[in-house]
């Protein structure tokens, strides 16, 4: 401050005698900064230059479509906010409004009565098929084929594949209940059987990623250990039970930790599986059966147009994904066996 | 010695043919589902074969629907991710892998962060900004993003960068080139097992995409393959038959991408562990 207003002064009577002096100073502030540092590294380089360049898209990214948007939804589940006016702060009302909402603490539910049906049994069902996959088997390649080709299907093409199947009327899985002399069911038109259906589909669909994920993880457990156990007479479930499920087991933590997060974010299969031509208020029936968080989220936001109360959907969301992923965390070195 | 391996050959045999079966099934059930009239497609007790076989189902789906349009708009979003995630995430990875620079590790803990975030919170503030540089309605919300480098690509080019020997580098300097020209001219086409895989992956997610088409896109012309074909059902009572058509036309192009590569699909799959 003091050196600001001793410039200011002169200014207009002696021009050339201030430039001088700030010369002089910005000259001794230079060499005051410099000294520190070793003299012969600039900070910023030619290289690091090219490499901050280079690595712009992702900072663009950064800044724009995370870090913002994180601030900007957190902000929003506190406000009022239909984007047509500007949003409203309302503090806690939309969370409040959230813990007395029915068909939030049901789709909660149905979130999880999903995820807890499902990662289990993908992972188990998964393990057992890339174990046995792993045995030098004549057309491997094919086989594998065939487990992948549900996963490179889109869900729309999965609707009427399963349709097939399924179908309340002339599906497959009815036609054969009635030749077994059963009772014909309505599959996804059945509030009991909606999400095991869904659920039966879901692992159909993503077995085959799955089983390429242990397969690699498999490919690590060393063939000695096999022929150790079978000297030692270990039939074929016991050497699996041994053997490959600890010695996988950090690829299974893995992919459970990862599918349930991605199966707790599901959306796409419910809203077109539980829909009508895609409208998205007609999803998650009946009766809200099959109403999970992501798909309330949905209507609520871009039905609805309720983008405060949306947000406090998500936020909520991410917490509870949180809580159960430190939870699988904490919990790995109970049963993950790390080869050191 | 020989007896528990053929045992356990045989066993495998059997867990694997009975599970391949249950994954191809539901295909031909709903192929020959498409080749059907609708008075046999609706049939009970269910009719296996069609009878007769109804090829024009398929010619009709061209008929009378956008499904051209469609199919277009599908493959517009397509080219320009895969173009996009395999300049971006290349470029970035480059730089991680190979370049020094200020806050290079601060910056690369967060790209990991970045992969830890759920979508979901994301979701309605990018809907917002696209809407407010007017991109609702259009297909640019549905590719854009891969331009800026996604992390799972990122993680996969930078793997590749990092085990190329950096004597390569070091020639490319004394011939004076940049490090974009390094990166461009030298060590991108030594890379081309994951340019592959990313490109396979980007094209799968994007090919089969339905969120994102869902939250941008209201009007039919610029529809995406996926929910253009979810969107004719209403109209469709009672000519369910050509909507399985519709369907498994979809999925030709991705088969026919995935028969020639799957190689690199399987390699991706097992080399990342996530998508």
């Amino acid at each position: 401050m003091a050196d600001m207003s001793d410039n200011l002064k002169p200014k207009d009577h002696f021009p050339e005698q201030q430039g001088e002096k700030k010369q002089k100073k910005s000259k001794l502030t230079l060499a005051k900064q410099k000294k520190p540092k070793s003299p012969k590294k600039k900070w910023l380089t030619d290289e690091g230059k090219w490499g901050l360049f280079m690595i712009s898209p992702y900072l663009i990214q950064f800044i724009v479509f995370i870090a913002f948007t994180l601030i900007a939804s957190l902000y929003f589940s506190f406000s009022r906010y239909d984007m047509l006016n500007a949003p409203q702060w309302i503090g806690l009302d939309n969370y409040d409004k959230l813990i007395n909402d029915p068909v939030f603490w049901k789709s909660l539910w149905n979130t999880l009565y999903f995820t807890i049906l499902f990662v289990p049994t993908q992972t188990i069902l998964a393990l057992i098929l890339a174990a046995a996959l792993n045995q030098s088997l004549k057309g491997l390649k094919l086989y594998r084929m065939a487990h992948f080709i549900p996963v490179i299907s889109s869900w729309t093409v999965v609707l009427y594949v399963a349709d097939a199947i399924f179908n309340p009327r002339f599906g497959l899985a009815n036609d054969l209940l009635l030749k077994l002399g059963m009772e014909p069911q309505q599959w996804l038109n059945d509030e009991a059987l909606v999400i095991p259906v869904l659920v039966t589909v879901a692992v159909w669909k993503g077995i085959g990623y799955m089983m390429i994920i242990f397969l690699a993880g498999l490919q690590n457990v060393p063939e000695d250990l096999y022929e150790a156990a079978d000297i030692e007479g270990a039939g074929v479930l016991q050497k699996f039970r041994h053997v490959t499920v600890p010695l996988i087991s950090g690829t299974t933590f893995l992919v459970l930790v990862l599918s349930t997060i991605t199966t707790f974010q599901a959306f796409e299969q419910i809203y077109v599986m539980t829909g009508n031509s895609g409208d998205i208020t007609a999803a998650g029936g009946p009766n809200n059966a099959s109403m999970v968080l992501m798909l309330y989220l949905f209507q609520q936001g871009f039905a609805f147009l309720k983008m405060g109360y949306a947000s406090a959907i998500a936020w909520v969301l991410f917490l509870i994904l949180f809580a159960i992923t430190l939870v699988q965390v904490k919990l790995q070195n109970k049963w993950v066996h790390y080869e050191k | 010695m020989k007896n528990p391996n053929r045992k356990r050959k045989i066993i495998s045999y059997l867990i694997i043919t009975f599970s391949a079966l249950i994954m191809l099934t539901p295909f031909v059930a709903a192929a020959l589902n498409s080749l059907k009239s609708y008075t046999q497609y609706t049939a009970i007790p269910v009719e296996w074969i069609p009878n007769p076989f109804k090829w024009e189902n398929y010619i009709e789906v061209w008929r009378m629907t956008d499904f051209a349009q469609y199919g277009w708009n599908s493959l517009v979003v397509t080219l320009l991710s895969v173009l996009g995630a395999l300049f971006s995430c290349s470029m970035v990875a480059y730089a991680f892998a190979r370049l020094e620079f200020p806050f290079k590790n601060s910056l690369f803990v967060m790209v990991l962060g970045t992969l830890m975030i759920p979508p979901v919170v994301m979701i309605i503030p990018q809907f917002i900004i696209f809407r407010n540089m007017g991109f609702l309605d259009t297909l640019v919300p549905l590719w854009i993003l891969e331009w800026l480098a996604q992390p799972f690509g990122v993680f996969l080019m930078r793997q590749a960068f990092l085990s190329i020997p950096k004597s390569y580098e070091e020639a490319a300097k004394l011939d004076g080139c940049s490090p974009f020209q390094t990166y461009w001219r030298i060590f991108l086409p030594m890379c081309k097992p994951q340019l592959a895989t990313l490109t396979i992956f980007t094209f799968m997610t994007k090919w089969n995409e339905i969120m994102a088409p869902v939250i941008y896109l209201s009007s039919e012309e610029k529809f995406t393959l996926p929910i253009g074909v979810l969107s004719m059902s209403g109209a469709w009572f009672g000519k369910e038959q050509y909507l399985v058509a519709a369907a498994l036309m979809t999925l030709i192009p991705i088969l026919i991408v995935f028969l020639f590569t799957e190689k690199f699909f399987v390699r991706g799959a097992s080399s990342s562990g996530l998508k």
